[in-house]
């Protein structure tokens, strides 16, 4: 919840609203079912994890576990606003914020098992469905990728390791370690514009 | 300082290239020691650069003015110009064909918006309002007469930001990626912007000022459009061309990097032919042929069209401001006029700065990542005039445009300040605003995978949140280009690759050099542990992968022949006759080729002889290891006796070993084919080395760091006695193939894919030769296991940890009869643990426990530390699945 709803512009959330009730059928709640129907998301790799993001409990309090049936207008907003782009002016410590949040939305996309950990398992599945996509390459190949990402993050937050001592999985300060390179803070976002009504909204307005 | 080292090899083209390129002009000067001077001057610049953080265009300017002095004085006369039409023929297309080609594409279509911007609407901002206040201080008096015109179409031509110029100066300056694509994706595109203006302004001088009608305007916008457009078209034509031609260039992989040149260069002729906008073509040939490019053509050819591309952009960069400063001088071409001048200079840096931050200030409306003030600066300073406006301005004709030579004198000033002062404060400038700075890191694959991830998620955000937004619209062209495009410009083979899978080839090449080039000592030796994974399902079956990797030659791969093959018996036993022959002959040279052809490349001899000595040292430097490891071992075990404390743990364990000695003796025999496996190996390993080991680790973790260290530092000694490398292997590989008892299900191992094979017949091959031996010695796979792993053994996987537990009790330690090379069951691995323990010098605890220490001491400590040493190597070279090894380090903690 570092994002907070109240950023989100009010056209923002007008726009929003519409999506959710044309997603719903006008209903109260959106369920899984709504938006595996999107035919845009047909086509994507991972949108089992993506849709699986909204109706996770951690994205939408800190101490949240499992995940939902269905979500309310609110939680759908929560979800969206990981992706608002930030504040132009903003400090160092809430810029450090927001990357937190940002990230720890990836990091229980990834954690399937919401165990506080990547497991190699959970990342190649993560690879593979990224890999799904250019078919023949398929599992093996996936699979080694993983391992070799695996294998990186380990060097990387681990340092060298003692011959007996064994990796479980990525943590999320390992997370953040390892994507320390990527802005996230700027990259993670999209441009909550509506082309319907094209209206000119500023994006960035507080 | 930093710069000097990035500088220092472009320096050294600069040296020697321009050095080449004159001497066909030298000879007007009627000496030889002319070329000594010029290319003593050469290097002068490029030391000078060097030292001095010069920028080379500026070095290289000032190295023109002089030798245009020089050549004036001499002759009187100016004999060199920069030429136009050998500017616009061949110099500028060098430049600008490199830097289409090598354009980040994702990066300058993310910033598309904003470069198109800048570039039509900034340069039509910049044109307009230089001429039309040019013409304003013209009618107060101050400045030489000339008409509207005359004024507008100056601007037009003085107005635009050059690719030259900005490549050369950007590129020393290293600011981040997005504001360099904005300045640079600016200075190619408004191209199409200048083009027309100057097209335009001509015609409108030609047939003079009154007889332009309101529809010429117009017509002047749509030829824009055209020009533009058009240009653009003809690009992205011939890239298709390009990229579907190279599909069919397998067999003839020496003329690929010629298609390349020949087809961009030709989509700029094309363009120019049609009088389109040539750089904008030339460059949409560039980006949009580049990904099927480089797919399909070899590696070789990658290389040869990147360094040639960028070695003549050099040589043409460096031309032009050579001869650019030599043209200044000539007198006899410009005339003065300081109003001229100051009011132009002025006018060009004011209307930059006033056009950067309007549209800055518009574009960040929409812009998510706003450009701040700082940029803007950059932006605005960044805004260098170079060559093409030096090009155009001579190309202009006086008779129509009386004032040329007034013009021609403040395009250089202008071109000459630009690029020489800002050029020259640009980068302490950027430094001081502290200006993000691009970083030349590599992104890990780690990174890699979330960018990818990034543009999924971002897309299906996207897509639910109902906005066809840029991601959505992305994603679209990406099923397009993956449905359609690709398979038409694709080669097969390629098709399916993705970038994802060459980031993982990158890292496995550089690791597999990094191992070569460190003697093996350093690597990938992270372990990952999986508890929750079949050891099954790690096993990767061998699939095609293995066949795309040689293919590519992405590998590096001494022993292909180990690869290919099937795992058989008899075919092993050829193999290894095979390789004991290869190893030991060399193929005669040849001396002459038999033909001689221009367009195909026999597989050099040299190559083959290059590759076979590589290979040679590489399995001397095996043996060499082996041989020393007598040695080291003895030295290591003095040096731990002194050490004191654990000098008796040593000896205690050192009983132990000399059980291993006899075995080793046993093992001899499979000596040959250890040989074949250590080459071999490496090369698989570094091609996909990765092994994940899943352990459950019941044992003690303080054990651990304790036995970490050991290995570390001694890890000769750590590492048992063991037989080969080989021998040691015999049990992993016998693991691996068969999954023998001895590894528990829960081991994860990871082989490589493409070691995979490799690995099952080495195994296979193994298990026969060792088996006979077996019984006598229980000890040997374990040792041989422990051996190979190197001293930092590691995993053990759970099954084995409770069986090393049992060994722990010291039940089954002595019994040299159960060892046998299959461990059918949990005890033998006890055994071997135990074995392993024994082994493990630095344990005291061991000895305790052992009971009946077995008696040839000196022996079993040679071959230990001999073998050690090749264990180390190997392990470091090869991550094996090190299922054995666990249970040295832990039998301390349980004991």
């Amino acid at each position: 919840m570092g994002l907070e709803q109240n950023e989100v512009s009010l056209e923002q959330i007008a726009i929003l609203h519409n999506r959710f009730k044309q997603l719903s059928q006008n209903e109260e709640t959106l369920r899984r079912d709504d938006l595996k129907t999107i035919q845009d998301l047909e086509s994507n790799p991972i949108r089992y994890q993506i849709i699986e993001a909204f109706f996770d409990r951690r994205n939408f309090q800190k101490d949240g576990v499992g995940s939902v049936e269905e979500i309310g207008f609110e939680e759908f907003l929560t979800v969206m606003s990981y992706f608002r782009a930030p504040a132009h002016h903003i400090t160092e410590e809430q810029r450090e914020e927001i990357r937190r949040a940002k990230l720890r939305f990836l990091f229980n996309m990834h954690d399937t098992d919401n165990d506080g950990t990547i497991t190699l398992e959970e990342y190649r599945h993560v690879v593979e469905e990224l890999l799904s996509r250019s078919g023949a390459l398929g599992r093996e190949t996936a699979k080694g990728i993983a391992d070799a990402a695996m294998l990186e993050v380990a060097s990387i937050s681990v340092g060298p390791m003692a011959p007996d001592e064994f990796y479980e999985g990525i943590t999320f300060e390992h997370f953040l370690k390892i994507l320390k390179g990527i802005e996230i803070e700027t990259r993670m976002h999209i441009r909550f514009l509506n082309m319907d009504t094209a209206v000119f909204c500023k994006q960035h307005s507080v | 300082m930093e710069t000097g080292h990035t500088e220092f090899p472009s320096g050294n083209i600069l040296a020697s290239a321009p050095d080449i390129s004159l001497k066909a002009y030298l000879h007007i000067f009627n000496g030889t020691e002319w070329q000594h001077n010029i290319s003593v001057h050469f290097t002068f610049v490029s030391l000078f650069s060097l030292f001095f953080a010069v920028p080379e265009s500026c070095m290289l300017i000032l190295l023109g003015l002089v030798l245009g002095a020089v050549v004036l004085i001499a002759s009187k006369k100016q004999p060199y110009q920069l030429d136009p039409g050998l500017f616009f023929l061949f110099l500028l297309p060098t430049i600008v064909g490199d830097a289409g080609y090598f354009m980040p594409a994702r990066l300058f279509f993310d910033n598309l918006g904003a470069i198109l911007l800048y570039a039509v609407v900034g340069t039509l901002w910049n044109a307009f309002c230089t001429g039309f206040c040019l013409y304003g201080v013209k009618m107060a008096g101050v400045i030489v007469n000339a008409g509207l015109m005359d004024f507008l179409l100056f601007g037009a031509l003085i107005s635009a930001v050059d690719p030259v110029a900005v490549l050369a100066v950007f590129e020393e300056v290293h600011v981040n990626e997005t504001l360099f694509i904005i300045v640079f994706g600016e200075s190619l595109v408004n191209d199409a912007v200048t083009v027309v203006l100057y097209k335009v302004y001509i015609s409108f001088v030609e047939v003079g000022p009154g007889n332009v009608h309101t529809a010429d305007y117009f017509k002047g916008i749509a030829s824009f459009l055209i020009v533009s457009i058009g240009g653009t078209l003809v690009g992205l034509i011939f890239a298709v061309i390009l990229a579907f031609v190279t599909r069919f260039t397998k067999k003839v992989r020496i003329i690929e990097p010629l298609f390349v040149f020949l087809l961009v260069y030709l989509a700029y002729l094309t363009a120019e032919l049609f009088s389109l906008s040539a750089i904008l073509s030339m460059t949409f040939c560039g980006i949009g042929c580049k990904k099927y490019v480089e797919a399909n053509i070899s590696q070789k050819s990658r290389t040869t069209v990147k360094y040639t591309m960028k070695t003549l952009a050099s040589i043409a960069e460096t031309i032009i401001f050579i001869f650019l400063g030599i043209s200044a001088v000539d007198k006899s071409k410009w005339a003065w006029d300081t109003g001229l001048v100051v009011s132009t200079l002025i006018f060009i840096l004011v209307f930059r700065a006033m056009g950067v931050v309007g549209q800055t200030w518009f574009l960040n409306w929409f812009r998510l990542v706003p450009l701040d003030k700082i940029d803007q600066v950059v932006m605005s300073y960044g805004g260098l005039r170079g060559a093409v406006a030096f090009a155009l301005v001579v190309l202009l004709d006086k008779e129509q445009v009386k004032a040329k030579d007034y013009f021609v004198a403040t395009t250089i000033v202008v071109v000459f300040f630009t690029v020489m002062f800002q050029g020259l404060t640009i980068k302490p400038l950027v430094k001081w605003l502290k200006v993000p700075r691009s970083t030349n890191r590599k992104p890990t694959i780690n990174e890699e995978i979330h960018e990818r991830a990034f543009d999924h998620i971002l897309t299906a955000v996207e897509d639910i949140a109902g906005l066809n937004g840029y991601h959505h619209w992305r994603d679209k062209w990406e099923q397009f280009d993956k449905n359609y495009l690709s398979k038409l410009l694709l080669r097969k083979s390629v098709y399916h690759k993705s970038e994802l899978w060459e980031a993982y080839q990158k890292i496995n090449i550089r690791d597999a050099i990094s191992v070569i080039d460190q003697g093996g000592n350093v690597l990938t030796s992270a372990r990952l542990s999986l508890p929750s994974m079949a050891s099954r399902t790690s096993f990767p079956e061998v699939t095609n992968v293995t066949n795309y990797l040689r293919e590519n030659g992405s590998g590096v791969c001494l022993d292909l022949q180990v690869i290919d093959t099937v795992p058989g018996a008899k075919i092993e036993e050829e193999l290894e006759t095979h390789h004991v022959l290869a190893g030991n002959l060399y193929k005669p040279r040849r001396r002459y080729q038999s033909h001689y052809s221009r367009h195909f490349m026999t597989v050099g001899e040299k190559e083959r002889q290059d590759r076979e000595v590589f290979q040679r040292n590489m399995r001397n430097r095996l043996e060499s290891f082996k041989s020393t490891r007598y040695k080291r071992h003895k030295k290591d075990r003095s040096q731990k006796k002194r050490k004191g404390s654990d000098a008796k743990e040593q000896d205690t364990n050192d009983k132990p070993r000399r059980n291993v000695s006899w075995q080793d003796k046993a093992v001899v025999p499979v000596a040959p084919e250890e040989d074949k496996h250590d080459p071999s190996e490496p090369d698989k390993d570094d091609d996909v080395g990765i092994t994940f080991v899943a352990r459950k680790a019941p044992e003690t973790p303080k054990e651990r760091p304790k036995s970490a260290a050991l290995d570390v530092c001694q890890s000769p000694v750590a590492a048992p006695p063991s037989p080969t490398c080989g021998e040691k292997n015999l049990p992993w590989k016998s693991g691996v193939g068969s999954l023998p008892p001895c590894v528990s299900v829960e081991a994860t191992k990871i082989i490589p894919i493409d070691l995979q094979q490799a690995w099952n017949q080495s195994i296979s091959s193994l298990e026969s030769l060792a088996s006979p031996p077996a019984p006598p010695e229980p000890q040997h796979p374990r040792v041989s296991a422990l051996s190979r792993l190197g001293g930092p053994l590691r995993t053990p996987a759970k099954g084995k940890s409770s069986g090393s537990g049992g060994a722990g009790s010291g039940s089954n330690t002595g019994s040299p009869s159960s060892g046998q090379f299959k461990f059918p069951t949990g005890k033998e691995e006890e055994e071997e643990g135990a074995l392993s323990q024994q082994q493990q010098e630095m344990q005291p605890l061991m000895s305790s426990l052992r009971p009946p220490p077995p008696p040839p001491p000196p022996p079993a400590a040679q071959s230990a530390g001999k073998r050690r040493n090749p264990c180390v190597y190997l392990r470091s070279l090869v991550t094996v699945p090190p299922s054995g090894a666990e249970p040295q380090s832990r039998r301390p903690t349980q004991l």
